[in-house]
Formats: structure tokens, C-alpha cells, sequence
């Protein structure tokens, strides 16, 4: 879970509205990285990670057309790391907790917005609140 | 299957409305004049469906057989037995039939008005597989059309025409022959009345001529009947069904709407902002899920096959559930790449994909034990037992359907996402975001278009889904056909839309279908049993004396027929029924459906190039 713990670091002490964006970004590839290094080690799909995977995929894009994100990661990915390990049920509450403060980080960022980002900031955080609801049953 | 008007059902409204009903005058009763109005638009609407199957529904492109082979030539028999019919009801003097036309009094010209609604509505029934095209011509407007437009499925047609030609043809000659009492009688018209019915035979006899030499498959009827109107049906309300059957049909419904959808989606161009990545996305986690629904289902229906009664699709259904399980893992794929990968516009999610996700929960409903269950149950989530599936075993056709139709929908699906997707790449549309791709790249935006060595695998992920998703609805085509499932049509359908496979349909006997199950009907008597009938005579010996005869004069006609001079120097057929009792004669022959003697009436060449005016119905 060290990518999902990096991402919300990075989300925690994200100031200003590029560089939320930016850490939204990294957040959500970090989501679907390892919810894809789940399923490449136990070969199985799990119903809730799967749709929680593509949630994040459509929050990523969601940032992704944002005017206000920087075109070039402040954190660029570190080259081939290993894959990480874990249940299904470790990794959706770090999902889970990542979200939350996704879609907490969002929402706040959506008010201070205007026009395109503010948009991309409301959908985004749509989006991580369906990951949280996913994979808690409840909304945050 | 879903509620929706099949055409079967007004094939059984057609077959009813000639049949004896229980406190009602016999259909062969009424009036001459009454009964050659409608007979005359029984006659036009035979001829409408006759040359739909000509031509395939006027405007597709189609390859029909040569004339010279037997479906060929008997489509153009029966046509020209058709226009002889015309002619015959619309002799000079006579008028055109109006349309609506009089209420009919008499009990056969009522039947037979039931019969010219019931065959008209179904006729607009099949039309609405049809979408006006280009150049004025007809393009296919549903998921069923191309098998509508099959050369089977009009042999079909026409075996099922001719049946109903035959009956109607008997009735018809009855009033032709037996005036009612008090009823005045013109000899021109009972004689024009009774040679359109012959020539009814005319064409009931071509019909089944062919029908001997290349049978029309038992599974090809009754994909016929089974084929419905081409409207979306309801959706069906979650809070509602609960119990086996119930949530059977609501994956029923569900996997015919998202059919239905999908294949009007292929339509949508590549460069409609409706086509989103969000849509992509959705359609394939959800036939991933629904894929893995069905291989549970396939396995827990191969338990239950065997005390089930239908031992013979245990292996079937078994093949089905393996070959669920691999379409499972390649919808799995496509949607995994479809993570590293956006379009330009996004958030919408088409009707298709919607409807995906309600099959999705609807056979996830149907394969778990918890009435709960949610698509975000976790993947412990104990299935059904095979009892728990089918408490019943009468009920197991129904949830073989209910499973067919599920991989049958997500069939279409794959080749309409595949087809999406790659409309979607050649308008330029499919981007990656930059963060993603190596430091190799210098791109200053966050997506760029996707290049060649992400989009080629992402293609060859969905031909992967498409060929595994077509390959798990075999085994559950072929298991519905062992187990009687009524979705064996689907299976049908498939045969014909793709020819190939070689699988050896049922064939039938050579002898149309009737209600109720029966096969043949008794021989109607001939002249000289009416005779006898007619003096009050009730011994059997002597009625079977006059049946022998009856046979020996029908015989002796079709033998005659193969001994009869060039056509040239014959009558005209039309001077054949000058005596009542000559009428009956031929008229017994013809109801042999014997195509020899269909010879004894068989138009000159110069009433073949002058055939009367087909009737129209007018404002």
C-alpha cells in the first residue's frame, strides 16, 4: 500500500489548486495501480475493486482536462517498483481511505475554482466519492 | 419471450380463425359474393408476403436461389397461382375490392376477414425489423432482421402460407359448391369463387413440392413464430422479483434490451461525443461481471441437468460455464486497458452501457444465494446450490434461457464496443494521459493520442472478448435445444446469421404444423363420401366404398395430369369448373397438394403473360 500512503501524503500537503490537482492525479493512478497489482498476483477479479478501478480511471480523466493541472508531474512515478501485495480487504479500507480524503480535497478545491477546473473538480470528487461507497457501502 | 407480440402469435390468430369454434356456424358457410371480397384480400396479403420472400424485403441485397432450383421456381408457381387467384375474384364486372371493406355477415367471410387482419398485423410486425435506407430501399433496423431476410426463415414463411392457403382454399371451395339454402345462386361466381381456391391449391401444392425436395427445419419454424415486434421493452423494476422465475425474467428482459440497445448504438458515428470512454468503461467491468455470472450459472445448471430430466445438456452446460468463465477474463482485459486510456469527451454513459450494468445485477441476483447481493458484494459471496437454482425441474428450460440471453447480449455487446473502440481510434479519439507514458516522451500536455502500441493490443483485447463471448453462447445454444428451452431460437438465429457451423437441425415432416400439437389432419371427403353423406347415409362400409372411390378418381386425375396434351392445345383452366361436379373432382385432386396435380390447372402461356390485376385494397 506504500503508493496509496505516498499519494495521500502528497494530497495532504497539496496547497493551491494546480498543485491539488496534481496530487488528485497521482492519487488515482495510484488507486488503479494497485488495484491492478491485486488482480495481476491473485489472477481473480473482485467485483467491488474492479468497478472501484474504473471509478478512479474516470476521476483521473476527470483531472486529467483540468486547465489549471500542471502538464508534467511534480511527483513523475518512480520506474519499475514491485508489485505490491495485499487482501482484497486491505486494500479497499486504503482504497477507501484514500478517497475520502479525495474526494474531501476536491470538493474544497471545486469551491475555490471557477469555470472548466471548478467542473473537473466537482466530477472528480463524484467520482471518489463512488470509490468510497464502493467499497465502504456508505458514503463518506 | 418478453412480453413483447411475437409473430407465432398471429400465425396461431390466422390458424384460429379457420378453426371450428364450439357454438358457431362451421367456417364453410356464406355468402358467394361476401366470401370473394375477402377472400380477395386474404389472396392480396398471401401475395404481399409471397413476394417479401421474393425479394427479400424489397431493397436489401440479398443472394435468392436461381429459379431453377425448388424454392426458386416454387416462389414463382406460387405467385403465378396467386395472380390466377386475383384474377379469378376480380373477373370484369365484378369491381375492385374498397378497403375497410363492409362488415361481412356470412361465417366464412367473417373468418376469413380475421385471417386477412391477423396476417396483415403480423406482416407490419415483421416490418418493423425494417428502417427506410438509402436509394428508397429498406435497411435492417434489428438485431433479428438479417435473419428475417435468410432464405430459410422464408421457406419457413412460405411452408407456413401454404398451410393456411390449403385450409382456406377448402373452406372456400365449400361455399363454392354447397350454396346455403335461400341463398341465390350466379353460376359465374361460384365458378370464379371455386377457381381462385383451386389455384389457392395451385399454391399450397408448389409450396410443399419444394418443401419435399429441401425441408424447412422444425428449428427455422419456430424461430419464425418467435420472432417479435421490434420495440424495446420495459424495464423491468428491481424491487419486484424475488423468486427464481421472476428474476429468470427479468435477465430475460433486460439481456433483450440491452440487445436491442447495442445494436442501434453500432449506428452512432465515431464521432458523436455520445461515444465515451466512461461508456467503454462501464460496458466492459459489467460484462465481466455478467460473463462471470454465467459461467457460475453454466456450472450450477450442469448439476442440475441430470436429475433434472435433461441429461443430454449436463456436458453442454458445463461447456458453457468453462467458456463463460474464459469470455469473463477477456471482457477482464479489454477493461483493464481501457484504464490506461481516455476519449475526448467523457462522463456520459450510453444506453447500452446502462443497461449492461442492470444485466450485470440482474444475473449476479440470479447466480448468489444472498437476496442482497449488490455488484458490490465482495467476491465471497456464496452462490445458489443447484437446488437453490432450480427447486423445480420443469423450471430449468427457463433458466437455461434466462442464461442464453445474457451471453447472447453480451455476444452483441463485444462486437458493438469492438466496433465502437475502433471507430473511435481511426477519428483520432482514444488519448493517454502523459503521466503514464515514459520519460521518453516529451509531450507538454497531460494526454496526447494513443499511440500504435497501446491501441493495437487494446483492439486485439476486444476481438479476444468478442470471439470468447460468441464462443460461450454455443454451448448454451446447444444445451436449450437439448433441454427444450424456449431461447433456442437464439441458438437458431446465430445458425443462420453466420452459417457456420454445421449443426443438423430437425427436419420436419414435410407436413405443416397445426395447433394443438397435431400433425396431420383427416383427409376432408371427396365428392362421391359428400354424396352419400348428402342421401343420409351413415354405413361405414359404404362411406368407405365411397372414400376408395374418392381416392381412385383422385388418383386417376393425378395420373391424367401427367398425360395431358401441350398446354396450347388445352382449355383454359377457367372452363374447367363449368359443372359442379367436375369442380369437386378437380377440387379433391388439388387438395391433395400433390404438385402433379397442380398440372390440371397449370395458365396457358397466354394467360401467364396477361395475369390478372393483382386486387388493392383502396382508401
Amino acid at each position: 500500500m506504500r503508493h496509496l500512503a505516498t499519494a495521500a501524503e502528497h494530497l495532504g500537503q497539496a496547497r493551491g489548486l494546480p498543485a491539488v490537482l496534481d496530487a488528485a492525479c497521482d492519487a488515482f493512478e495510484a488507486i488503479l495501480q494497485v488495484i491492478g497489482d491485486y488482480e495481476d498476483t491473485t489472477g481473480t477479479v473482485c467485483a467491488p475493486l474492479l468497478l472501484a478501478a474504473t471509478q478512479a480511471a474516470n476521476g483521473r480523466d476527470a483531472v486529467l482536462f483540468a486547465p489549471s493541472l500542471p502538464p508534467r508531474a511534480r511527483h513523475p512515478p518512480r520506474a519499475t517498483q514491485e508489485q505490491e501485495r495485499g487482501s482484497a480487504a486491505g486494500i479497499s479500507a486504503a482504497t477507501a481511505g484514500v478517497s475520502r480524503l479525495l474526494a474531501a480535497r476536491l470538493t474544497h478545491a471545486a469551491a475555490l475554482a471557477a469555470g472548466a477546473d471548478q467542473g473537473a473538480c466537482h466530477d472528480a470528487a463524484r467520482h471518489a466519492t463512488q470509490i468510497h461507497g464502493l467499497l465502504t457501502g456508505h458514503r463518506p | 419471450m418478453t412480453g413483447r407480440p411475437a409473430f407465432g402469435d398471429f400465425l396461431t390468430a390466422a390458424r384460429d380463425s379457420l378453426a371450428p369454434r364450439p357454438g358457431q356456424p362451421p367456417p364453410g358457410r356464406g355468402d358467394v359474393e361476401e366470401v370473394s371480397r375477402s377472400l380477395a384480400r386474404v389472396v392480396t396479403l398471401l401475395a404481399r408476403y409471397t413476394q417479401d420472400t421474393a425479394t427479400a424485403f424489397l431493397g436489401i441485397p440479398r443472394r435468392a436461389p436461381p429459379p431453377s432450383a425448388p424454392w426458386g421456381r416454387a416462389r414463382a408457381q406460387a405467385l403465378q397461382a396467386l395472380a390466377s387467384s386475383a384474377a379469378c375474384l376480380h373477373r370484369p364486372g365484378t369491381g375492385r375490392p374498397v378497403w375497410p371493406g363492409p362488415p361481412s355477415a356470412s361465417p366464412l367471410a367473417r373468418r376469413l376477414d380475421e385471417l386477412a387482419t391477423a396476417l396483415a398485423t403480423g406482416r407490419d410486425l415483421l416490418y418493423t425489423h425494417f428502417a427506410p435506407g438509402p436509394g428508397g430501399g429498406r435497411a435492417h433496423d434489428s438485431p433479428w432482421a438479417l435473419a428475417l431476410t435468410s432464405e430459410r426463415l422464408h421457406r419457413a414463411l412460405l411452408a407456413e402460407l401454404a398451410a393456411l392457403a390449403q385450409q382456406v382454399a377448402r373452406h372456400g371451395a365449400n361455399v363454392a359448391l354447397a350454396p346455403g339454402p335461400g341463398v341465390p345462386a350466379d353460376p359465374g361466381q361460384r365458378r370464379a369463387l371455386n377457381g381462385a381456391c383451386q389455384w389457392l391449391h395451385v399454391y399450397a401444392a408448389s409450396i410443399h413440392a419444394a418443401r419435399r425436395q429441401q425441408p424447412v427445419p422444425a428449428a427455422d419454424r419456430d424461430l419464425l413464430a418467435a420472432l417479435p415486434a421490434n420495440t424495446l421493452p420495459a424495464r423491468p423494476a428491481r424491487t419486484g422479483a424475488q423468486d427464481i422465475p421472476g428474476l429468470c425474467d427479468a435477465v430475460i428482459t433486460t439481456a433483450e434490451r440491452l440487445r436491442h440497445l447495442a445494436w442501434h448504438s453500432a449506428h452512432q458515428p465515431p464521432w458523436s461525443p455520445g461515444l465515451t470512454i466512461t461508456s467503454l468503461r462501464q460496458a466492459a467491468e459489467t460484462s465481466t461481471l455478467t460473463s462471470h455470472h454465467c459461467a457460475l450459472l453454466g456450472g450450477l445448471l450442469a448439476d442440475t441437468a441430470a436429475r433434472s430430466g435433461h441429461p443430454a445438456a449436463r456436458k453442454d452446460l458445463a461447456a458453457a460455464g468453462r467458456a463463460a468463465r474464459r469470455a469473463s477474463s477477456t471482457w477482464y482485459h479489454a477493461a483493464r486497458g481501457l484504464r490506461e486510456v481516455t476519449t475526448d469527451t467523457r462522463g456520459q454513459v450510453s444506453p447500452a452501457a446502462a443497461e449492461a450494468r442492470d444485466l450485470a445485477w440482474w444475473t449476479g441476483r440470479l447466480a448468489h444465494a444472498d437476496p442482497a447481493w449488490a455488484l458490490t458484494s465482495g467476491p465471497h459471496t456464496p452462490p445458489r446450490t443447484p437446488h437453490g437454482l432450480v427447486p423445480d425441474p420443469g423450471h430449468l428450460p427457463h433458466v437455461i434461457t434466462a442464461v442464453h440471453q445474457a451471453a447472447e447480449a453480451i455476444a452483441l455487446l463485444a462486437g458493438t464496443e469492438h466496433h465502437h473502440l475502433h471507430g473511435a481510434l481511426h477519428a483520432h479519439r482514444i488519448l493517454v494521459p502523459t503521466r503514464t507514458l515514459s520519460s521518453d516522451y516529451d509531450i507538454p500536455r497531460p494526454y496526447s493520442p494513443a499511440p500504435e502500441q497501446c491501441t493495437g493490443p487494446l483492439l486485439g483485447r476486444y476481438q479476444n472478448a468478442r470471439k470468447a463471448s460468441r464462443q460461450a453462447t454455443t454451448g448454451i445454444g446447444r444445451a436449450a435445444h437439448a433441454a427444450g428451452a424456449p431461447s433456442r431460437v437464439l441458438a437458431t438465429a446465430r445458425e443462420i446469421t453466420t452459417a457456420a457451423r454445421s449443426a443438423t437441425p430437425v427436419m420436419d415432416t414435410g407436413h405443416p404444423a397445426l395447433p394443438g400439437g397435431r400433425e396431420h389432419e383427416p383427409d376432408p371427403p371427396g365428392p362421391m363420401q359428400q354424396a352419400l353423406r348428402g342421401l343420409g347415409v351413415t354405413d361405414a362400409a359404404l362411406l368407405a366404398r365411397g372414400a376408395d372411390l374418392d381416392r381412385a378418381s383422385q388418383r386417376l386425375l393425378i395420373d391424367a395430369a401427367d398425360q395431358l396434351p401441350p398446354a396450347s392445345h388445352r382449355p383454359p383452366a377457367t372452363t374447367l369448373n363449368r359443372t359442379a361436379a367436375t369442380a369437386a373432382l378437380l377440387n379433391h385432386a388439388l387438395a391433395t397438394g400433390n404438385p402433379q396435380a397442380a398440372q390440371l390447372l397449370r395458365p396457358t402461356e397466354a394467360q401467364r403473360e396477361q395475369p390478372g390485376p393483382e386486387p388493392e385494397p383502396q382508401a
